[in-house]
């Protein structure tokens, strides 16, 4: 085929240097061609990373008033706020749970510490933790990773098989408040999400 | 004439020696029923493409419509056939795979010249899978959604390029209307691109260097035609497999869940052919948990690879002990873990409770779809806006720490420790009969372990039922029958509208009663009649306003002010800011509705069914 090509009448060999430049010449159109579709196209498939981030500031919700939280026993409370899909805003909506567990200890005057949030999102895959009836600590149904009341991940030995919790619960920010008004005592978290699967929190950006 | 058409077409387009290698096919042992697996997967592909296409002319992909639109196929003429096609195919398609894969590596038909055909494949098997796996999700199920977020989250928890492939896949990083216009790209367009591709190079190369049969069946046979002689097996096969999944189509269709609801938790499972992986994952926590769901799967992958060359090294009759040893290792492994994985989930009360909640809500989503509009939201505000559905999530997170809801068989939500009233029936004739009996009022479904058991209310009964006996206890168990009816009467229950219409003549004499002769109104207020304050309202007593005002601040004058109330919160007193109080309005009136059994229910059904109510049968009159 290729001597017949080079065999053909009209290419003498001063053509030959002409036609290999010819040949660069034609490659190089075709791949700008293509960079000028190829270049946006991929740009376009990554916009979830380059594209624009939604501003996740951290929600700050009072969730429930100091009284109403009994010593010792995890109370589940939601987070509401507006939630950005894409191009849909969804106005007060539950955006996510916390663990709120009130920690034994004088509960005549609500002091700083002495109430533990959590969030709900498993660290292991994100999975929605639940308190185990029977036993009481928190437990994820997914890969029943099981967590103390103070948030720290139960030990192997403890549990009698592998926890596949890589850290603790993600403990939240809070706070005892008292409102202005009414002088009434609330417990105050600031709710945020942290990458699931590693050993320490990192905040999901 | 016919044949000159022909003749005019082949003229210009040369088909007929483009056919030829089809039409001439030849197999040099002569034809066999092994042969049968590849072109019935081929077959049973291009019907995943025929009812995929058809699919797309309906279903949207958005938070809002994708659930709402596969709703809509279900009811088009022939859709939910389509559907349960489209499903039950995909699932035939990884069953014929793993036939089709162990029939070749026991006929050792990956061998020189069939190295392409063998990598070729191998490379399908993946990409088989992801479709079913952006598949799945498409529908915006609760059981699809959730499992796209783990395995988001799998592919996420892969050491460095995981983090930014999950952002892509996900669309950012929360579940939401780019997943599914990822899933659904990948689903129509980049995956089955990728198929064909592969497929025609498979095929060519199928053509060019035929099918073996090194080491089963008879290979004496004489040479014979591909048609109709292998065609006619193939189609055998073909028959019985789109019967199959025809039949199951037709019968039971593709399974539809309730749409994803973050709010409604779920224990998700991976699909029956990723089960094995998800039990392999039980061996390896922590960091080291992508050994299980990465380093094993592309181990055996460049295994299998890499087979027509180690496969080399070895002498014949040992590479044949050696391959069945890799098929019963690949089989029992893959069968040992997912039985395994599935005996632990049949063992466990917890995840079958959690499968059959599951189902239960997607009949009510489908019920509700069915018979009411879906609003723009989507179909989950269905859900949202639905008693029956909240009622039981908002008491057990409210008020099952003191109250139980249980029914007489015991069925229900249990409060660990109860210390309040059963609330299972509240305001019926059945509840209020129960709280004037002076034993059962006294019990731990009523007022036994609350402060109010050293009360009035209790020491009144007993007093009031102190040395009766015989025809006087009969007559006063009646005369409170009928205070009960009135009481019951005052709730407006709409399970019991139609009793309380026919029993008008005992509600008014109970109500009589109630005022004269048992001196309900010494402690009560009822019609004008005794003081608010010292015991709770009887007028409107269970209605809806009755249980919003009650549940809002039990510590008002209607209900128990000042030191009658036990230990009660109040869950919406601050009307200034609706956000602070423990239950929004909307919370509140779900939460009264399901209590009162009042919730939607498709009028077809109500004749047919008792009433969906959890009110007990009313006591025999």
């Amino acid at each position: 085929m290729n001597e017949s090509i080079s065999n053909l009448p009209g290419l003498d060999a001063a053509s030959m240097n002409r036609r290999a430049a010819l040949k660069w010449l034609s490659r190089l159109m075709a791949s700008a061609c293509s960079a000028v579709i190829a270049i946006p196209g991929v740009s376009y498939i990554l916009t979830p990373l380059l594209g624009r981030r939604d501003q996740h500031a951290a929600v700050v919700q009072r969730v429930a008033r100091w009284q109403d939280i009994p010593v010792s026993r995890p109370m589940q409370f939601p987070i509401v706020g507006n939630r950005r899909d894409a191009w849909t805003v969804h106005p007060d909506e539950v955006v996510g749970r916390v663990w709120v567990v009130r920690q034994p200890g004088q509960s005549a005057s609500p002091a700083e510490g002495q109430v533990l949030a959590f969030s709900t999102l498993c660290p292991h895959l994100g999975c929605a933790i639940q308190q185990d009836a029977k036993s009481g600590q928190f437990v994820c149904p997914c890969h029943k990773a099981a967590f103390q009341h103070n948030g720290e991940k139960v030990s192997d030995q403890k549990l009698g098989r592998k926890n596949h919790a890589p850290r603790g619960l993600d403990a939240l920010e809070c706070h005892v408040v008292q409102d202005d008004t009414t002088q009434e005592w609330w417990v105050e978290v600031t709710y945020e999400k942290f990458e699931q699967g590693l050993t320490k929190m990192v905040k999901k950006v | 004439m016919i044949d000159k058409v022909f003749d005019w077409l082949d003229a210009r387009t040369n088909y007929r020696e483009i056919l030829a290698p089809v039409r001439n096919r030849v197999l040099p042992h002569g034809p066999s029923w092994w042969f049968t697996s590849g072109s019935c997967l081929l077959w049973v592909f291009v019907i995943e493409l025929v009812t995929g296409f058809l699919l797309m002319m309906t279903y949207s992909p958005s938070t809002n419509s994708a659930w709402a639109s596969v709703h809509f196929i279900e009811q088009s003429s022939a859709g939910a056939f389509i559907r349960g096609v489209h499903y039950f195919a995909s699932h035939t398609l990884i069953i014929l795979f793993g036939f089709h894969v162990v029939r070749v590596l026991i006929a050792g038909a990956f061998r020189a010249p069939r190295e392409l055909i063998w990598i070729t494949g191998l490379f399908l098997f993946p990409l088989i899978l992801m479709l079913a796996i952006t598949g799945n999700p498409l529908s915006a199920g609760q059981h699809g959604m959730a499992q796209i977020e783990v395995e988001g989250n799998i592919i996420g928890s892969t050491p460095v390029i995981g983090p930014i492939l999950q952002r892509i896949l996900i669309g950012g990083d929360e579940v939401g209307h780019l997943t599914l216009t990822h899933l659904h790209f990948l689903h129509v367009a980049l995956l089955p691109f990728l198929v064909i591709g592969l497929l025609v190079l498979h095929v060519t190369q199928v053509y060019k260097h035929g099918i073996t049969n090194d080491n089963i069946g008879e290979t004496s046979q004489p040479a014979m035609p591909y048609w109709p002689y292998q065609t006619i097996r193939n189609m055998t096969v073909l028959a019985i497999v789109v019967g199959t999944i025809a039949g199951l189509a037709w019968t039971r269709g593709a399974p539809l869940d309730a749409p994803a609801d973050p709010n409604l938790s779920l224990m998700p499972r991976p699909e029956w052919y990723f089960r094995c992986l998800f039990e392999l994952r039980r061996y390896f926590t922590g960091e080291w948990e992508f050994v299980a769901t990465l380093i094993i799967p592309l181990t055996v992958m460049l295994f299998l690879l890499s087979l027509p060359a180690i496969d080399r090294v070895f002498p014949r009759r040992a590479s044949l002990v050696l391959r069945s040893l890799i098929v019963v290792a690949l089989v029992g492994s893959w069968a040992g873990l997912t039985w395994m994985s599935y005996a632990t989930d049949w063992h466990d009360a917890e995840y079958l409770a959690s499968e059959s909640d599951s189902s239960d809500l997607a009949d009510r989503a489908r019920e509700l779809a069915d018979h009411q509009q879906i609003p723009p939201e989507g179909a989950a505000a269905l859900l949202h806006a639905d008693p029956k559905t909240q009622g039981p999530l908002l008491f057990a997170r409210h008020c099952a720490s003191c109250h139980s809801h249980v029914d007489p068989q015991g069925k229900g939500i249990a409060a660990a420790e109860p210390s309040a009233p059963n609330l299972f029936g509240f305001g019926t004739t059945t509840w209020i009969e129960g709280m004037l009996d002076p034993e059962r009022i006294a019990s731990v479904h009523y007022l036994g372990k609350t402060e109010l058991a050293e009360g009035e209310m209790v020491s009144k009964m007993q007093e009031m039922f102190d040395g009766v006996e015989g025809d006087e206890l009969t007559k006063l168990r009646e005369q409170l029958h009928k205070v009960a009816r009135t009481l019951s009467a005052e709730a407006a229950l709409p399970a019991q509208s139609e009793g309380d219409k026919q029993d008008a003549d005992v509600i008014a004499s109970g109500a009589k009663l109630l005022a004269g002769k048992l001196h309900c109104i010494d402690c009560h207020h009822f019609r004008e009649q005794g003081e608010l304050g010292t015991a709770p309202d009887l007028d409107g007593y269970g209605s809806r306003a009755w249980l919003l005002g009650m549940i809002s601040d039990p510590q008002e004058k209607r209900f128990y002010p000042d030191d009658h109330n036990d230990r009660m919160p109040s869950f919406a007193k601050d009307q200034q800011h609706p956000d602070r109080n423990l239950l929004n309005p909307r919370e509140l009136q779900l939460l009264v509705d399901w209590l009162r059994g009042e919730w939607y229910v498709p009028s077809a059904s109500t004749t047919l069914e008792s009433p969906a109510t959890p009110i007990p049968e009313m006591a025999e009159r």
